[in-house]
């Protein structure tokens, strides 16, 4: 059992909980905000993991540029989805709890359309390249290079996120949203525009750890879906719209997957995942919703 | 309304079967095969092999049937996305819808396993390229055959042999949760405890594992000589990138599928060097049926084959068009033939037992110096085999 | 009784109607494609039940039928064929009987992700029971043959057509009906709104319970990736939306959709098949929340008395 006090192993654990609240960190803001249920955010972890892998595969341009190419390009994906589809449905007078079940249905058919699409464009075949694969050696602990900055971008970014929240005018309406929907609108919030601005920035963070993501990990069209289903246990077990305490949540459950796979087997990875989802959902069924009867 | 309803649903269906061309001079060969996937990485080196002799056997005049006449051959394809329920799905069109005349093999264990009872609903007989299975085996079915002599309780046998050789007192196992790799540990086990080599780690992983780093850490601490990589490509590849990153420094270090196959060694350059892999051909020897195989491959394609899959696709239509030159299209007849025939392919002659290749021995293959040697039985070794030393 | 109004002899006839024109054609390839119709459409009607009466969407349901098949691979053997069936959908039921209660606790959205986690969950477990007993895959030789399933599955398909209709017509029905409407008025106006909707989740589960059983009799092979293949339950939903899910005839219109698409496209255009069907669910969802038949009724008011709502 001395292995489970392997510094690697819990390097391993960090990195694997800061993607995961980060990743999550783009689902919070898109649900807390706006109450749609984005299911296919795992899917722009997949657009940002093939932007990174095409831009060093041909322009050989490294991840740490790439990642910034990639959330550019989520973020398109976020605006065009925003102003294309949501930003009527969000306008209209339809009660919230139609809103959020029609999203789930409709970001359930954007996410079947752009993996299939991907494999169209791309074939569904698992792609690697190797990238920042230097080895860093710290004490005991031997690491490749991408996986250290992912470390570090991760938690720098999801930081920052949470400073700017706190601290900006724009931060400030975001949680003014979060926290209350109607009377934001009424104390003169431009809804429209901080929805627009948090949509497009919720899709950027996933873009940009997706290509994070695709440096140490097979990328293929169907590599999001996990993500996804990984995003909904954090912000459930963090607490829905409390970003911090989602970023938290993300590393625990790092912590949970890691250690939970190396004192059991990794066959049950997904049965673990899955379980804690299961359980989260079912003992807190009012847990999501909590923050809604506020509106 | 509902008649003319149930008539335009007739007619549409009855359109979809029309797309499909009718009955050609050609001899029809139908297979589907992951193109995309979990196992895509794999499927171009049997391809290719059945594209090269599709070609050659063309450019000779056609598919010889049962001596009376000769047929060019149209190979019709489909893609099952790695899934074996597509493949269940593919052979059930090919036989019913396509109506084609003959079948290959698709890729892999699974699908193998899958479509062995739409064989035998159908009484079509298939020689089967780049699987094994004993549970399948022990099923007794009357229309697929293995060519691999790489059957599990025989690979134990065979890879004990090669640990004792190799000195190896204690391994690791790692196996992924696929048949092929389960199968293999489920006789590998009591072997190696019967030669005495202590299993000091043994981990199980799902197939599409994406970080090995905790089992990976386990097998560091413990220390083996070997480690026993009872993988398929996709997990083979993230073995090497782990292994390397987490520094594993036994001398033995084998992994099940994948490095036989051409990009592998392209990838990884000298970190794969020392690695082991299942195989038993090699274009090394001096087999005119071998080398001219190799040169036509390694022309057309401008690599090398897969010492594995190229090989084991390329073995089943040598059988396949062997048969029907005795046997015909019949399939009553084709049958009878590739269960009692000899052939002569690239590993030497083979005949079947049951399922099984009865005359291959089991092998082994290393990379050294980004070169695959047969390094294992050692009666057909091309190089001795070497310790792995580090990952460069 | 009442009279049998359009909406529901309309199902009923179509169903008969290309069960009795299939074997006509005298291939085993429109037996095949029939079978998966009337899969299909038992698959889509079950759904209905639970999702379109209640409203309570279920995205994870592959899950009964995975253990409908599941049931029948374990029992081969062991006991006559129908009845290993039978079993898996008794097996399903008790399932949903069992995880009912906590689940249906459950409601909107959180709902809709819940069934799809858990039919996931089931999946890995089952993946892991069987590495656990050493099983890779299960075949199964010497099933029924093509002709036998063809017509057991259409059995099937006219069994959830008839249940949606009985289903709508009882006191069941007009409970289900109020549970989605506001399912806290329901309660206070006193229907047993937690028996109501178990008693809807478990009869949606046993015909696929059976429906999963059929499939893996008919492609004679067992693993538990494809038996509780997410795709179902997601092809199950997109049936249910582009037919409508207000009565019987919205399954059946979808599911004969959506087969003739597949049989063009599926063997050679899998991706193409994918996205519109992806299109589809997002289409209708924005434009036409009742599928084609809501769209029917619109065009001609006179489809029929509302029932329950």
């Amino acid at each position: 059992m001395e292995f489970l006090l392997s510094g690697q192993l819990l390097v391993a654990a960090l990195i694997i909980g800061s993607i995961y609240g980060l990743v999550a960190l783009g689902l919070n803001l898109i649900y807390g905000t706006m109450r749609l249920l984005n299911i296919a955010h795992g899917d722009l972890v997949m657009i940002g993991a093939y932007t990174g892998y095409w831009l060093f595969t041909l322009a050989a341009i490294s991840p740490v540029l790439a990642m910034l190419a990639a959330g550019a390009l989520a973020g398109l994906t976020g605006a065009a989805l925003y102003f294309g589809l949501f930003r009527r449905q969000l306008a209209g007078s339809q009660p919230i709890e139609r809103i959020e079940a029609n999203s789930l249905l409709i970001f359930f058919g954007i996410s079947i359309v752009i993996q299939n699409l991907t494999a169209l464009a791309f074939t569904a075949s698992p792609r690697t390249y190797q990238a920042l694969d230097t080895l860093v050696r710290i004490g005991e602990v031997s690491i490749a290079q991408s996986r250290l900055v992912a470390l570090a971008v991760c938690l720098g970014l999801s930081a920052a996120i949470v400073l700017f929240l706190r601290f900006s005018a724009l931060g400030l309406s975001i949680r003014a949203l979060i926290q209350h929907r109607t009377a934001s609108r009424i104390v003169g919030i431009d809804v429209d525009r901080v929805q627009a601005f948090t949509f497009v920035l919720g899709f950027a963070l996933a873009g940009l750890a997706g290509t994070l993501i695709g440096v140490t990990e097979q990328i293929s069209p169907f590599m999001g879906f996990p993500f996804t289903i990984v995003a909904f246990v954090v912000i459930v077990l963090g607490g829905l719209g409390n970003l911090a305490g989602g970023i938290a949540a993300g590393m625990v459950l790092g912590l949970i997957e890691t250690y939970g796979v190396a004192l059991t087997s990794a066959n049950l990875r997904s049965v673990l995942i899955y379980g804690v989802f299961i359980l989260v959902l079912v003992l807190r069924p009012e847990g999501l919703l909590q923050k809604r009867r506020l509106t | 309304m509902k008649k003319f309803v149930g008539a335009l649903a007739a007619s549409a269906l009855a359109a979809a079967a029309w797309a499909a061309p009718v009955q050609a001079a050609e001899v029809r060969i139908g297979y589907s095969i992951a193109k995309t996937g979990l196992f895509a990485p794999a499927a171009p080196s049997q391809i290719n092999a059945y594209n090269l002799w599709a070609e050659q056997v063309n450019a000779r005049g056609g598919l010889d049937l049962g001596g009376k006449e000769k047929r060019k051959i149209e190979l019709i394809q489909y893609d099952d996305q790695s899934n074996p329920g597509n493949a269940v799905k593919i052979y059930e069109k090919l036989i019913t819808q396509d109506k084609v005349d003959l079948l290959l093999s698709p890729w892999g264990t699974p699908h193998h396993f899958a479509i062995a009872s739409v064989l035998e609903r159908h009484k079509f007989p298939m020689i089967g390229s780049t699987a094994s299975s004993v549970q399948l085996r022990n099923m007794k079915p009357g229309n697929i055959w293995f060519t691999t002599a790489a059957v599990a309780d025989k690979l134990a046998t065979a890879m004990v042999g090669l640990l004792q050789s190799a000195g190896v007192k204690s391994v690791a196992i790692l196996t992924n949760q696929l048949p092929f790799g389960q199968e293999n540990k489920k006789f590998l086990m009591p072997a190696l405890k019967a030669a005495g080599i202590e299993v000091l780690v043994d981990a199980d992983y799902p197939p599409n594992i994406k970080d090995m780093t905790a089992i990976l850490v386990k097998v560091k601490a413990a220390k083996p000589d070997g480690v026993i990589g009872l993988a398929y490509p996709g997990d083979s590849i993230l073995y090497i990138n782990k292994a390397r990153e987490v520094g594993i420094a036994a001398k033995f270090q084998y992994l099940l599928v994948g490095p036989a196959i051409g990009f592998f060694r392209g990838m990884f350059k000298g970190a794969a060097d020392g690695i082991v892999t299942l195989g038993h051909w090699s274009p090394h020897g001096d087999d005119a049926r071998s080398k001219a195989f190799y040169a036509a491959y390694k022309k057309k394609f401008k690599q090398e084959p897969d010492y594995l899959d190229s090989v084991e696709a390329w073995v089943s239509v040598e059988i396949l068009e062997q048969a029907v030159a005795k046997a015909g299209l019949d399939k009553d007849k084709l049958r009878q033939a590739i269960s009692t025939g000899t052939f002569d392919t690239i590993i030497g002659k083979v005949r079947f037992d049951g399922v099984q290749n009865a005359v291959t021995p089991t092998g082994f293959l290393q990379i050294q110096k980004g070169e695959l040697h047969v390094v294992w039985p050692k009666d057909r070794q091309t190089a001795p085999l070497a310790p792995k030393t580090g990952w460069k | 009784m009442r009279f049998a109004t359009p909406r529901e002899t309309v199902p009923l006839l179509l169903v008969a109607a290309i069960a009795a024109i299939l074997p006509l054609l005298g291939s085993d390839y429109y037996l095949g494609v029939g079978f998966a119709l009337f899969g299909w459409i038992a698959l889509a009607q079950s759904w209905t039940i639970v999702s379109g009466l209640a409203g309570y969407i279920s995205l994870g349901h592959v899950v009964f039928a995975g253990i409908g098949g599941y049931v029948l691979v374990l029992t081969w053997g062991a006991v006559p064929v129908w009845a290993g069936a039978v079993l898996g959908a008794l097996a399903a039921g008790l399932f949903a009987l069992l995880v009912g209660l906590p689940v249906l606790r459950v409601r909107g959205p959180y709902f809709v992700i819940l069934t799809f986690g858990l039919a996931e969950f089931a999946k890995y477990v089952v993946i892991n029971i069987e590495n656990a007993l050493g099983r890779f895959g299960r075949l199964i030789l010497g099933g029924p043959p093509v002709e036998t399933l063809y017509w057991a599955m259409a059995a099937a398909a006219l069994a959830g057509t008839l249940a949606v209709i009985v289903t709508r017509r009882v006191r069941l029905g007009a409970g289900l009906a109020a549970v989605r409407e506001d399912e806290l008025a329901a309660e206070t106006i006193g229907v047993p709104t937690v028996r109501f909707k178990l008693l809807a989740f478990a009869l949606s589960a046993v015909l696929p319970g059976f429906v999963g059983a059929l499939f893996v009799l008919r492609t004679g092979y067992f693993e538990p990736a494809q038996a509780f293949d997410p795709v179902i339950s997601f092809t199950i939903v997109t049936m249910a939306i582009i037919g409508g899910s207000e009565d019987a005839r919205g399954p059946v219109f979808g599911a004969l959709f959506l087969v003739v698409l597949s049989e063009l496209l599926w063997s050679n255009f899998p991706q193409v098949y994918m996205i519109i069907l992806g299109a589809l669910l997002i289409g209708f969802v924005l434009f036409a929340p009742n599928g084609v038949a809501g769209l029917l009724d619109r065009r001609r008011p006179s489809g029929g008395a509302r029932a329950a709502a």
